[in-house]
């Protein structure tokens, strides 16, 4: 249950909390910007949220107690209008400013130049602008700009009903779609003293793990096409395709839009369908089995993985990383170990032998983990499954949070609301918390390996830029 | 002159310029089907070309003359080695002589018309890629010379049709030298070519290109002129690898006949290659080209130990 506190020693309480077990999991400002919430998770799956007034549209800043709070405060600055005061200076992150000094740290000295990078790419990559600082071919800073496809999702859906809301919710991201759509559910159901039946539980866990397994799979095949391995992109995108094919088969669509709903589940797989979905996914789990011991046994492909790309422990953990690319710095915190609202009884978070943080421990994370979801979805699909809803269990609230292991890490939803409308709605994504990361793995590395770099940590843009 | 020596100066010329793109053509087309696809036509460079020779060239605000010129430049040296490059042990004069350091000699000149125009057009990822293959050339280019010093000792000439010749028979490798030679070749032809695990020809990846990078700023004729010499190279080194480092037979015509099937076997050397081996890291290549340049120097040594 999420407990609400106002706004006396707001800095102190958060200071305290994060001085404990709990961590930082979002920050907004509410709409019209008059307060700024932060989340805060501990490791038993409770969150909290901690409020404080913007008088004068301005609020203490947190970033020096929580540097992940950084990308939160920028963007409540940017579309609320909230000020902070102590994060200084506080860049543009939504807004795009012409001017350079504005958004991209100052490198001086004699050597060093820019590169930039997009925001149109060569190829088929969502729009991110990328402005290395360098000295020849190694990179000393890099700046990363997102939020070209800014939609104003969650804006659009204030004043929709918490039903409505969904329609925005799943369309931030294809690539998350469960994973957003379940954080929402979840909030939504806090907020009107809703719980879930195991039934429901089940379904929604079924939806996450098929999810992973197509995003997992497609992750190890833009590794593969990252060094140019042609025989892995193409074995591990067919196996992708093939897993997708059977998200149409289970639910009618290849990436699971519309599977996921407030208050219930539509879901329903007889014995036939269950029978032939664990056949396919073993069978699936064979063929990743062989490829990936192929790519183990590929010396030229492996030489490319280690020492590059490092996020380690500590950085992680300031950074906010979540997902798998924490896991492989060797930081054991996953949401599905402590999901009461999901399927998850007895999940133990993975991490790879050699957690070193860098792109071969994210690639040996995403493997992990895939053989994790094959297992979990083998046991969850034993039994036939029916449409189910939530029942009744607290008294109604007017803020609801979810959270949800998405395959790029921790999602949290946060939805205020006012009668069955929503009044605000702020979507946290794993990808929005690993983005930083992405930059601070850049430093230090060649620019040609950056690349590899970013496929390793394979984040969306869709669900950062909303 | 007699009529061997016409076929075979018909071969070299005819080939390099209007085959040489099938063989980049092939080894897409093969690394197609190795990945379970169907794949462009091996004819589909030629489609390419056509493409682009219909369209317009681009004038950059800013550059000079020499970013104009270098397509042609680049070409045009390619032509020449075409011209040097025999495809059998008797080749016709052109008046260009037929030694083996002339061409490595006109390769760089290639190189360096595309390098300066990257510096005229001053594209962040023309002069990266530039500035790369420059770097990457230096052990590229002793790697070539040493190999084609192992084939010129064996042989006591420089000349390539006498070369040819003297590399000809079965019992090629029976000689230590020109074993290691083959080796040292064989890693010039995939940097020369900019292949896996050199370069990556099919990448979109910007910020990893070598020999694409200097193109991006270019478009219609100018690119096709670039695209055309990308290929030439293949016919080059291939025709070399074929000829004088891999086994092949007496006589002028036993050589032209034997050469395609010579040739479209490299080339699914390269497709097969370039699909079961991954890029590597960039710092690595010159490593990579040492190794080959060790190879020749080995073959080069050995030659002199043996020899009375």
């Amino acid at each position: 249950m999420t407990a609400v506190s106002g706004a006396e020693g707001y800095r102190e309480r958060i200071g305290t909390a994060l001085a404990g077990s709990w961590r930082f999991a979002g920050l907004h400002a509410t709409a019209g910007g008059t307060a700024v919430r932060v989340l805060l998770a501990a490791p038993d799956g409770s969150t909290r949220l901690e409020s404080v007034a913007a008088e004068r549209a301005t609020a203490p800043s947190i970033v020096d107690l929580v540097p992940a709070a950084a990308w939160d405060e920028r963007e409540a600055h940017d579309l609320q209008g909230v000020a902070f005061a102590g994060h200084d200076p506080l860049r543009p992150l939504v807004d795009h400013d012409p001017d350079l000094g504005r958004w991209t740290v100052p490198v001086r000295g004699h050597d060093p130049y820019e590169v930039a990078v997009g925001p149109i790419h060569a190829g088929v990559i969502e729009s991110g602008h990328f402005r290395f600082h360098v000295v020849g071919d190694r990179i000393l800073h890099l700046d990363i700009r997102l939020f070209y496809k800014h939609r104003g999702l969650e804006r659009a859906a204030e004043g929709a009903t918490l039903e409505q809301g969904m329609a925005y919710v799943g369309r931030a991201c294809a690539a998350c779609t469960v994973a957003n759509g379940v954080a929402y559910a979840h909030a939504c159901e806090e907020a009107l003293g809703l719980r879930p039946t195991a039934e429901l539980r089940r379904a929604r866990t079924i939806l996450l793990e098929l999810e992973r397994i197509w995003s997992h799979l497609n992750d190890i095949a833009a590794v593969c096409a990252g060094v140019g391995l042609a025989a892995g992109n193409t074995r591990f995108a067919a196996l992708t395709e093939r897993a997708r094919r059977l998200n149409a088969a289970l639910t009618g669509h290849r990436f699971l839009f519309r599977t996921v709903a407030v208050a219930g589940s539509a879901l329903a797989l007889g014995p036939d369908e269950l029978r032939a979905a664990r056949e396919e996914l073993t069978a699936l789990r064979e063929e990743a089995a062989s490829g990936w011991r192929e790519l183990a046994f590929n010396a030229s492909f492996q030489d490319r993985l280690p020492e590059i790309g490092v996020v380690a422990a500590a950085a992680a953990r300031r950074l906010g990383t979540t997902g798998p690319a924490a896991r492989a710095a060797g930081v054991r915190e996953d949401v599905r170990a402590a999901s009461p609202r999901l399927a998850y009884d007895g999940f133990v978070a993975v991490v790879p032998e050699r957690a070193t943080g860098d792109v071969q421990a994210r690639f040996e994370q995403r493997a992990l983990e895939l053989w994790q979801s094959f297992t979990l979805l083998d046991a969850l699909l034993e039994h036939p499954l029916g449409p189910a809803v939530a029942e009744r269990s607290d008294a109604e609230r007017e803020l609801g949070v979810g959270r949800v292991e998405s395959p790029r890490g921790a999602t949290s939803c946060v939805v205020e609301r006012r009668g069955d409308r929503i009044e605000r709605l702020r979507l946290r994504t794993g990808s929005y918390a690993s983005w930083p990361a992405v930059a601070h793995a850049a430093a230090d590395d060649l620019l040609p390996d950056f690349p590899l770099i970013n496929k390793s940590f394979e984040l969306c843009y869709a669900c950062t830029d909303r | 002159m007699s009529g061997a020596t016409v076929t075979a100066g018909a071969v070299q010329v005819v080939g390099g310029i209007a085959l040489a793109p099938l063989l980049p053509g092939l080894v897409q087309h093969w690394k197609a089907r190795l990945q379970g696809r169907r794949g462009p036509t091996p004819l589909q460079p030629y489609r390419e070309l056509r493409r682009l020779w219909g369209k317009s060239a681009v004038t950059i605000e800013g550059t000079t003359a020499v970013y104009r010129l270098a397509p042609a430049l680049a070409a045009a040296s390619i032509g020449v080695a075409i011209l040097i490059v025999p495809v059998a042990a008797r080749a016709p004069d052109w008046g260009v002589g037929h030694d083996a350091l002339a061409l490595a000699g006109v390769l760089a000149l290639a190189r360096f018309a595309v390098a300066v125009a990257a510096w005229d057009v001053a594209n962040g990822f023309a002069l990266m890629g530039a500035s790369r293959d420059l770097s990457i050339s230096v052990f590229v280019e002793a790697t070539l010379v040493l190999a084609l010093a192992v084939a010129a000792l064996v042989t006591g000439t420089t000349a390539l049709p006498e070369v040819i010749a003297g590399t000809a028979g079965a019992g090629v490798w029976s000689q230590p030298a020109l074993a290691l030679g083959a080796i040292a070749f064989a890693l010039v032809v995939v940097a020369e070519t900019g292949r896996q695990p050199v370069d990556n020809p099919d990448t979109h990846l910007e910020l990893t290109m070598i020999h694409e990078g200097p193109l991006l700023e270019y478009a219609g004729r100018d690119l096709a002129y670039l695209q055309w010499a990308a290929a030439a190279r293949h016919w080059l080194v291939l025709v070399i690898a074929a000829q004088v480092f891999l086994p092949h037979p007496h006589g002028v015509w036993w050589q032209l006949a034997l050469l395609p099937v010579t040739l479209a076997a490299l080339c699914g050397a390269l497709a097969l290659a370039e699909t079961l081996v991954a890029k590597m890291r960039i710092l690595l290549v010159p490593r990579l080209l040492a190794v080959g340049a060790f190879a020749a120097l080995l073959g080069i040594a050995a030659w002199l130990a043996a020899s009375p």
